[in-house]
């Protein structure tokens, strides 16, 4: 029973850590908590049973399967990407210099918008995912049952996740971020685009959270236009038990979360399982006030 | 403003709007979001330009200059201008019907509330996810209280503003050594824990039933249950929580607490002893939630655990944000705007909390730093250099 | 600048009000339709418009009632205690002859009041908590049954068709998902023993954790207390995991789309639910109109349909709009629902809620059990 608490915790931990990576992404570099970004990850999820609605009708999915998911996958991340981007343009880039907290009420009122249009358009009722195939395949594992989607996700989660570091460190666009990140002013003097950067940030952390967005779609069959609340909170404080800002800490904290969490139900208490995640987040933050893997930020004076 | 930026703009923007929802709405809506975005747009060009924005423009003037009078007057006759305000707040209720004067009760509780976290948030910048906990204890305490040792609603006013601080200084203690955005999430943990605790310990709480039969306040033999009780009730308790909040802002502690908020290691330098006040700064606000949550029990009657939710923290958060973090009047009209716009928007049906949204953003894009900031002209403008 | 983007804000939202606020000619009745229209359930307060608004439709297709239009006023209380009470002090302050509503028992109640002390009629299609008609307000009906008659049925069944059996017992730790596990334990009796009971989450959609510590407590059978996107993934889920033992659940799992998440899985589920609509001729025409013009029914529009039914025709009877008149009327008459015969007792309550025990079979829900 422990073995199969632990595999249901690690599905859920590498979903929360996907949808984590775009918060602390954008913390990272605007320290702003945005609070839209778990509707991007619903968004994500009708955007994908969209795509293989057409794709089904058109046979792709009879005809290969796995390619038309690849595809939908694609699909939702660059349209997630643009809603991304446009957000950042419309609801955040005008209040760059206003007070910490006037981005984070916009960012509630972008959160309340995006779930009105996805319910206003698509209906309030939950919508199903294609089954792409009617039995899933499971394995059993010392006594535990492991399906071949809970391996897919943590594999596909772990992927994205180590690419995602890659870039941060190896590539030009790491770097301009890491530079942002560190001083938007410095970096701009020192020639780095900071608008584009920004703009970057926000499509690839969109994206992230649309890949999860199908994934989880596909994993529990249904989505309805509520599932980013729930998600983003889980998320965010995934973050912050990592060490907001700093993304091998969100994968971290994601996975933590998620394991204490099925961990908690499994041997303390179903109706508690929160109560029990949220204790332990804050026992950490009282021992480590930046969370896990965050640096300590010394007092300036 | 060239041409081609007054043209493509709004194209662009209704073309973007449009495209973005295809996927959702389909290309038929698509295409008429698409051109409604369009023209929209360019009718917010036009108040820029031409004579619809000369007109608006003037009309801009016109009430920049009543402003003007009034705050002038006001500061000039500051007895008469409260005196006629007074008036319009206790007699008007007369003419006003039931479901007016519930929303408005809802306001004035709303504006505690938020004048209760503006101490935690707006004075000492501490950033408070979880005031609906407070609340909770307020409306839970007095609930227990009332239905199980009959306590009246007087009684459970100090009860519930006690055990509220209390809660308070417990997380204030707890938090003391987090800053930022770690406060913010333990905050957040916190309202999540309060709202499962609720929902899940029925021996005490009843559970999702929410205790039902909470005793109404009452005076000699008046029993409040119409609206326009509570309408009095809660103005009153809202005018208390002004004048105290006004006196304390301006007090050596609320300038202590303002000091911490701007810079907490220069405070400390100057003597500020930060940890007390910083854990006074969320007792006071805990007890102003205590306060409001007692006359929320007894103005339903009913508690249950959906009404203290961490959306619910949002929205009070928001009434401060909108209203003018450090401003008494902004906050009070922020609350007073969040409770009565969606109020107002009840005509568009389904498309409400849509129009609440795009409000919240449009509103923080056109008030960054909320709708009134600190400072208002005390003077007349021109006097000052007298 | 500044102002005039105030100024610009403040005629856009006077605008939105006036244009809103239409001023009812004195030729129509109307009556108001309360439940949660925006927000996560808003589900459910959709399917109860659709149902008053094909009743009154139809009525005005007929003539109206009283030789006046009849004109429906929708409003949300978003499942939230305090906005049910707005709502309610605003359908009675707008002069409504009578309120479809509200969904949430947590909104029932507490506006139960409102509606008592405006003398309004009120009658929920759905608050099945039974403390809402134990209030003693005399214009306060509920057309569906009561936890405690339901849950007694579910109780009954196992009792004779799992006799002695381990039975686990879930609920949505909601006002209804709770309130019916619990009078289903309560009849449960002597004989089968319940080996778990645990509530998850509204709104959870990972319920592995807890299926694995109920499947380690071998069930021969699981109760659960809820609605059906929970009930759904629930059975999906279970079925993973290799926990095999039927569930069963109560009336808000009755909904196609629990067959379509659950899918395969779905199979074996046993629910309690009204007898069949489709078994009575006077629903066909329902179901076929409702189909037409919005799409499958809810498990609940039959009930708002015929809660509006109810009221307008009791209009007609009583000739006046008083509330306690009609009240007093509703409660005197046999009515003949899209489901059959309705009759109110003292409190409000329907008489004899005809619960009976569904299966599904190959995706379909098909009658099969009813207390001898």
């Amino acid at each position: 029973m422990f073995l199969q608490q632990l595999i249901n915790g690690l599905t859920l931990g590498g979903v929360y850590a996907l949808v984590a990576l775009g918060y602390t992404m954008v913390y990272g570099i605007l320290e702003l908590i945005n609070f839209a970004h778990g509707e991007i990850y619903m968004l994500g999820a009708y955007i994908g049973i969209i795509a293989l609605g057409l794709f089904t009708a058109w046979g792709w999915t009879a005809a290969a399967p796995a390619l038309s998911l690849l595809a939908a996958v694609a699909v939702a991340a660059v349209y997630c990407g643009a809603v991304g981007a446009t957000v950042e343009r419309l609801a955040y880039r005008p209040l760059r210099r206003a007070h910490r907290l006037t981005p984070l009420i916009s960012a509630i009122g972008v959160s309340i918008v995006l779930q009105n249009v996805v319910m206003l358009t698509q209906g309030s009722a939950d919508k199903v995912f294609p089954r792409l195939s009617d039995a899933p395949t499971t394995f059993a594992v010392a006594g535990a049952t492991v399906s071949a989607l809970q391996l897919w996700i943590v594999g596909i989660s772990a992927a994205l996740m180590g690419s995602l570091h890659l870039l941060i460190r190896k590539t030009r666009l790491g770097l301009a971020m890491r530079a942002t990140a560190q001083d938007p002013r410095m970096a701009s003097l020192v020639g780095v685009p900071v608008n584009r950067v920004i703009t970057a940030t926000f499509v690839i952390g969109s994206a992230l959270a649309a890949v999860a967005g199908v994934m989880v779609g596909l994993y529990y069959g249904v989505v309805n236009f509520f599932i980013g609340y729930v998600a983003g909170i889980k998320a965010f404080t995934a973050a912050v038990l990592g060490g907001i800002g700093n993304v091998p800490g969100a994968m971290l904290g994601g996975v933590i979360l998620g394991v204490l969490e099925g961990l908690g139900a499994g041997y303390l208490s179903n109706e508690y399982k929160d109560v029990i995640a949220f204790v332990i987040l804050i026992l950490v933050l009282i021992v480590r006030p930046t969370g896990l893997m965050g640096e300590r930020i010394p007092d300036k004076v | 403003m060239t041409l081609e930026r007054k043209f493509w703009g709004p194209v662009g923007w209704g073309l973007l709007a449009g495209a973005l929802l295809v996927p959702l709405a389909g290309v038929e809506h698509g295409a008429k979001i698409a051109v409604a975005v369009a023209i929209a747009t360019a009718g917010w060009q036009l108040t820029h330009r031409g004579p619809a924005a000369r007109a608006i423009a003037r009309t801009g003037v016109i009430l920049n200059r009543i402003r003007g009078r009034a705050l002038t007057a006001v500061s000039e006759n500051r007895r008469a201008w409260m005196l006629v305000g007074a008036v319009t707040l206790a007699a008007g209720p007369l003419a006003l019907n039931n479901y007016v004067l519930d929303v408005l009760a809802l306001a004035w509780l709303y504006v505690v509330l938020a004048l209760g976290l503006q101490i935690t948030v707006g004075f000492t910048g501490l950033l408070d996810l979880g005031y609906a906990a407070f609340y909770a204890m307020g409306a839970y305490g007095y609930a227990l209280a009332s239905t199980r040792f009959g306590v009246s609603f007087w009684a459970g006013l100090p009860l519930g503003a006690l055990l509220a601080a209390a809660c308070g200084v417990l997380l204030g203690v707890v938090t003391l050594r987090l800053r930022g955005d770690y406060l913010a999430i333990v905050t957040l943990g916190f309202i999540q824990i309060v709202h499962l605790v609720l929902n899940n310990w029925d021996r005490v709480t009843n559970g999702p039933n929410g205790i039902l039969h909470i005793g109404r306040p009452q005076i000699g033999s008046l029993v409040f249950t119409d609206p326009i009780h509570f309408y009095y009730l809660m103005l009153g308790v809202a005018i208390v929580a002004i004048l105290i909040n006004t006196r304390v802002q301006s007090s050596r502690i609320g300038r202590a607490w303002m000091a911490i908020r701007d810079d907490e290691i220069a405070a400390e330098a100057m003597g500020v002893p930060t940890t007390r006040l910083k854990i006074l700064a969320f007792a006071s606000g805990a007890a102003w939630a205590g306060v409001a949550g007692v006359c929320f029990a007894g103005k339903y009657a009913f508690v249950s655990p959906e009404s203290f939710t961490f959306f619910e923290s949002i929205v009070i958060l928001a009434m401060v944000v909108l209203g003018g973090m450090s401003s008494i009047p902004g906050v009070v009209v922020g609350a007073v705007v969040i409770v009565v716009v969606p109020e107002l928007l009840r005509g568009v049906q389904d498309y409400r909390m849509l129009a609440f949204g795009a409000a919240l953003v449009f509103m923080m894009a056109a008030r960054p730093e909320g709708l009134i900031r600190r400072g208002l002209p005390k003077r007349r403008p021109g006097a000052a250099a007298a | 600048m500044k102002v005039s983007l105030l100024a610009r804000i403040a005629i856009l939202l006077i605008a939105i009000t006036t244009g809103a606020c239409t001023s009812a000619p004195s030729n129509v009745l109307t009556i108001g339709a309360a439940g949660p229209m925006t927000g996560d359930q808003s589900k459910m307060g959709i399917d109860l418009r659709h149902g008053v608004e094909l009743a009154v439709d139809e009525w005005n297709a007929k003539g109206g009632v009283l030789g006046k239009r009849i004109v429906m006023q929708v409003e949300d209380d978003q499942h939230d205690p305090k906005q049910a009470v707005a709502v309610a002090n605003k359908l009675v302050n707008s002069g409504v002859v009578g309120v479809i509503g509200h969904w949430n028992s947590s909104a029932s109640i507490p506006a139960s009041g409102v509606y008592s002390q405006g003398k309004v009629v009120m009658i929920t299609p759905a608050s099945t908590n039974p403390r809402l008609t134990e209030q003693g307000f005399p214009t306060v009906f509920r057309i569906c049954g009561r936890d405690d008659q339901q849950g007694p049925l579910a109780a009954r069944f196992v009792r004779e068709r799992f006799p002695n059996a381990a039975v686990a017992v879930l609920h949505d730790k909601t006002t209804y998902g709770q309130g019916l596990a619990e009078e289903f334990q309560r009849a449960l009796g002597a004989g089968p023993r319940v080996v778990f009971s645990s509530g998850v989450t509204q709104g959870d959609k990972d319920f592995r954790a807890v299926l694995t510590t109920v499947k380690a407590a071998r069930p021969e059978i699981i109760f659960f207390g809820g609605i059906y996107p929970e009930a759904a993934l629930l059975v999906r889920q279970a079925r993973e995991l290799g926990l095999t033992a039927p569930f069963i659940s109560g009336d808000g799992t009755y909904d196609q789309k629990f067959l379509e998440i659950a899918g395969p899985a779905a199979d074996g589920t046993y629910l309690t639910f009204g007898p069949d609509p489709a078994d009575f001729p006077q629903s066909q025409a329902f179901l076929t109109k409702y189909h037409e013009r919005f799409g499958p029914h809810g498990p609940y529009s039959i009930y708002a349909y015929d809660a509006a039914n109810i009221l307008l025709s009791a209009i007609a009877q009583a000739g006046t709009t008083d509330g306690l008149k009609l009240a007093e009327v509703i409660r005197g008459t046999s009515h003949q629902g899209a489901q059959g015969e309705i009759r109110f007792d003292a409190r409000g309550d329907v008489l004899n809620a005809p619960y009976i025990v569904w299966i599904v079979k190959q995706g379909r829900f098909e009658q099969f059990w009813r207390p001898g």
